[in-house]
């Protein structure tokens, strides 16, 4: 396992670090550290657009650079160390566009593959996976596809769509086959929809921190067309599987909250400077230090995926294990930053006494939600014994 | 029969959407119900008959203070009739305490205590904020306190400051109109919402007869005032805990997933198990604190114990219960994100783990 990197990719690191000083130092952005890459700025994506930075791993026959998954994951380390406003073109890049690469149809690659990696007006993509009966039983989706001549009706409700109120496609898993006979997994397809479509209602949630990150979304007689059916049909829950794949073996999750991590490194060298109770200090270096070392690990197992998907290898197991130990260690990150600053920690940001330029105390609500994501800590743990350790599954 | 009355009235008046309501209303709590709470004499539970009290034992309000956990009811009970109840008959002159301690019992009067410095530290040893002497029988008071709660709702607020003058100085408590001169109030949006503010003290002139109790003895006073206060706050902690618990194992044995409940899952059964236990060991730990104090026995290493465990007990309960619950408890239409607020609010009140395990550690070299 060789875990360096090479010059050109310590340079490519340095271009990243250089664009996104620039990117602070204009303004363009301020540091945040809540939703999931929630902030979408158009702008900020047309200029990595430019620079070739969106599909940066994608093949170059399919509008891509065709740079390998650790030359991805150097710049997505660098974009998430300052929380870039990468919204727009995020999941798209993400999750959709290798997703077309496998299972897609030439025209969603010619279509929709251009406007992701061009940031186009019209390439911003939502996930519409979990519904109300339909949490960690992924399989278990009742919103349905039926055939209707040359097109599809869709009806039924998902919920936790992540910026769906500022999409334009959602990527959805429908049932498409009503046979009680046949088991759920080979019972769904998976679809794009246009969600300006008639009979699409978007109602957002605001979540614990009072803001407004995930969405319900409503399909009532909603008509797509069949070339937007992605894949073959029926065999939709096999390609998510896949692309979730993709989706746990990215850095943000151990990288959301870095602001805060940084920030609480920086505190405690102020603590250690100006000579605060040394018994105090002692404890929190031994805390940060802790931390130190498994933000070292958690880094080191997400290189570790991106590697393996390089070498031709499907790094489920390590993606799973990769995302739990990055989660958990997320919400311990904010859980000693709190800690560590005392009771001015829980005063949100807008007033003079918050404590750091990043609201901490909206990070910690947002903890919450880390360990449940793309798959939650109990259903990592279900792959990682049944697919990685190979234990019996009754 | 004490707790079942408590319970009772509480989950009648205070369903979830009600303390919302109340923290995003402008008084921060519901007159209505501190009225009712009144006339059932529950401002006064502890107090002496005399004053219109109920000559109750800190037993019995640890229990009241353990039911408004479970519901989380916001409202000025804890430090108004009750914190500075016990700080105005400790300090009080017979003619104060006659006027004010019935009146915070009728729940009419509402007082305040700032204990905390412009870092949010409590600071009673040595307090970050000065009072100068100005002329006899006045001084001026310069200095910041954060997280006061119902400050600008209170008719008054008491602090600590320290005496900078000649032959006489330390910890002093003072008592000062919350709306007085120089004195600014700033509204803090905190995690849980609830009405709490930052005062800033610009040259604020104060008489000498707004001095409580004895010069130099503020911290003193404060001690055996927080050292209830902490416990009272573990039985807070303990309501919350224990209704998270509640809350979670109904939900896993409603949802179906996997076309079971989802309850019926091991992995799931263990989690709910390991919120049993800490709800299990925080109710004894609790408990043996508001015991030794309701006996008047020294508690101080039971006390920093009890606030130690529970800092973390709840903390952890509340994120088993979040993880438990899945997308729906990550939302504010669903009333588990109040106790997960709760749960770091309480942890970062009257000191953290750290401090009460230093205390624990001392106690037992």
């Amino acid at each position: 396992m060789d875990l360096s990197f090479t010059k050109e990719q310590e340079a490519f690191r340095q271009e990243v670090r250089d664009f996104v000083t620039a990117e602070l130092e204009a303004g363009t952005f301020a540091i945040s550290s809540t939703g999931l890459v929630a902030e979408a700025s158009r702008e900020f994506s047309l200029k990595m657009a430019e620079k070739g930075w969106i599909g940066l791993s994608w093949p170059t026959e399919c509008y891509g650079q065709g740079r390998s998954y650790v030359d991805k994951m150097i710049m997505n380390e660098e974009l998430f160390k300052v929380q870039a406003p990468l919204g727009f073109h995020f999941l798209g890049d993400r999750q959709v566009a290798p997703a077309l690469i496998e299972f897609g149809s030439d025209w969603h690659k010619e279509y929709f593959l251009p406007r992701i990696a061009n940031a186009t007006e019209d390439s911003t993509f939502c996930l519409l996976f979990s519904e109300p009966n339909a949490g960690s039983d992924l399989v278990a989706v009742s919103t349905t596809a039926v055939e209707e001549g040359d097109a599809y009706i869709l009806n039924g409700q998902k919920t936790w769509t992540s910026g769906g109120h500022l999409a334009d496609w959602g990527w959805i898993l429908v049932q498409t086959n009503f046979d009680e006979s046949v088991p759920n997994h080979k019972s769904c397809s998976e679809f794009i929809v246009d969600l300006k479509s008639p009979g699409v209602t978007i109602r957002p949630i605001i979540n614990s921190a009072g803001e407004v990150d995930f969405n319900e979304v409503f399909f009532d007689n909603v008509k797509i067309e069949r070339k937007n059916l992605v894949g073959k049909v029926n065999d939709g829950f096999k390609q998510i599987m896949a692309q979730m794949d993709f989706e746990r073996a990215g850095m943000e999750r151990l990288m959301q909250n870095y602001p805060i991590y940084s920030l609480l490194v920086d505190h405690m060298k102020a603590m250690v400077a100006s000579g605060e109770n040394g018994e105090f200090c002692g404890w929190v270096k031994d805390q940060v230090a802790q931390l130190e070392i498994e933000y070292n690990i958690g880094r080191l197992l997400c290189y570790r995926t991106a590697w393996m998907i390089d070498s031709g290898k499907r790094p489920t197991s390590q993606a799973a294990i990769a995302k739990m130990f990055c989660t958990q260690l997320e919400q311990r990150v904010n859980d000693l930053a709190t800690k560590v600053l005392g009771p001015v920690s829980q005063i949100r940001e807008g007033v003079e006494w918050t404590p750091f330029p990043v609201d901490l105390a909206a990070c910690y609500l947002w903890g919450a939600s880390y360990t449940l994501q793309g798959g939650s800590v109990e259903i990592l743990k279900n792959i990682v014994a049944q697919r990685g350790l190979g234990l019996p599954r009754r | 029969m004490l707790r079942k009355s408590f319970a009772e009235f509480l989950s009648k008046e205070c369903p979830a959407e009600t303390v919302t309501e109340n923290h995003n209303s402008k008084r921060g709590y519901s007159s209505a119900i501190w009225k009712k709470m009144a006339r059932l004499g529950w401002l006064g539970l502890v107090h002496e008959d005399k004053y219109g009290g109920m000559d109750g034992s800190f037993l019995d309000l640890f229990i009241l203070f353990e039911e408004i956990g479970k519901v989380l009811l916001p409202s000025p009970l804890f430090i108004s009739p009750t914190l500075c109840g016990w700080l105005l008959k400790e300090t009080g002159t017979t003619e104060l305490i006659n006027e004010y301690l019935p009146a915070l019992i009728e729940g009419k009067k509402i007082l305040s205590l700032a204990l905390q410095d412009e870092q949010g530290k409590y600071d009673a040893d040595s307090p970050h904020m000065t009072a100068v002497k100005t002329s006899a029988a006045t001084y001026c008071i310069n200095g910041t306190r954060l997280l006061v709660p119902y400050a600008e709702q209170a008719d008054e607020i008491i602090f600590c400051v320290t005496l900078a003058g000649e032959g006489e100085n330390g910890p002093t408590l003072f008592r000062i109109d919350s709306h007085a001169d120089g004195l600014k109030q700033t509204f803090l949006p905190t995690l849980t919402g609830e009405k709490t503010y930052a005062l800033i003290f610009d040259d604020v002139e104060i008489p000498a007869a707004n001095i409580l109790g004895q010069i130099g003895q503020g911290n003193v006073y404060l001690k055996s005032v927080t050292a209830k206060a902490t416990v009272l706050k573990c039985g807070e902690m303990l309501g919350g805990l224990e209704r998270v618990v509640e809350m979670t194992v109904g939900y896993v044995k409603d949802r179906q997933q996997f076309g079971r409940p989802l309850g019926s899952l091991q992995a799931v059964q263990h989690q709910c198990v390991d919120m049993s236990v800490l709800l299990e060991a925080t109710r004894v730990i609790a408990y043996q604190a508001a015991c030794l104090i309701s006996e008047g026995e020294p508690c101080h290493k039971e006390l920093a114990m009890a606030k130690a465990w529970c800092n973390d007990a709840y903390r952890i309960t509340t994120w088993i219960g979040q993880q438990l619950h899945g997308g729906i408890g990550f939302t504010e239409e669903y009333n588990l994100h109040l106790y997960y607020k709760h749960a770091k609010a309480s942890e970062l009140s009257f000191e953290s783990s750290w401090y009460h395990k230093r205390t624990v550690a001392n106690e037992i070299s």
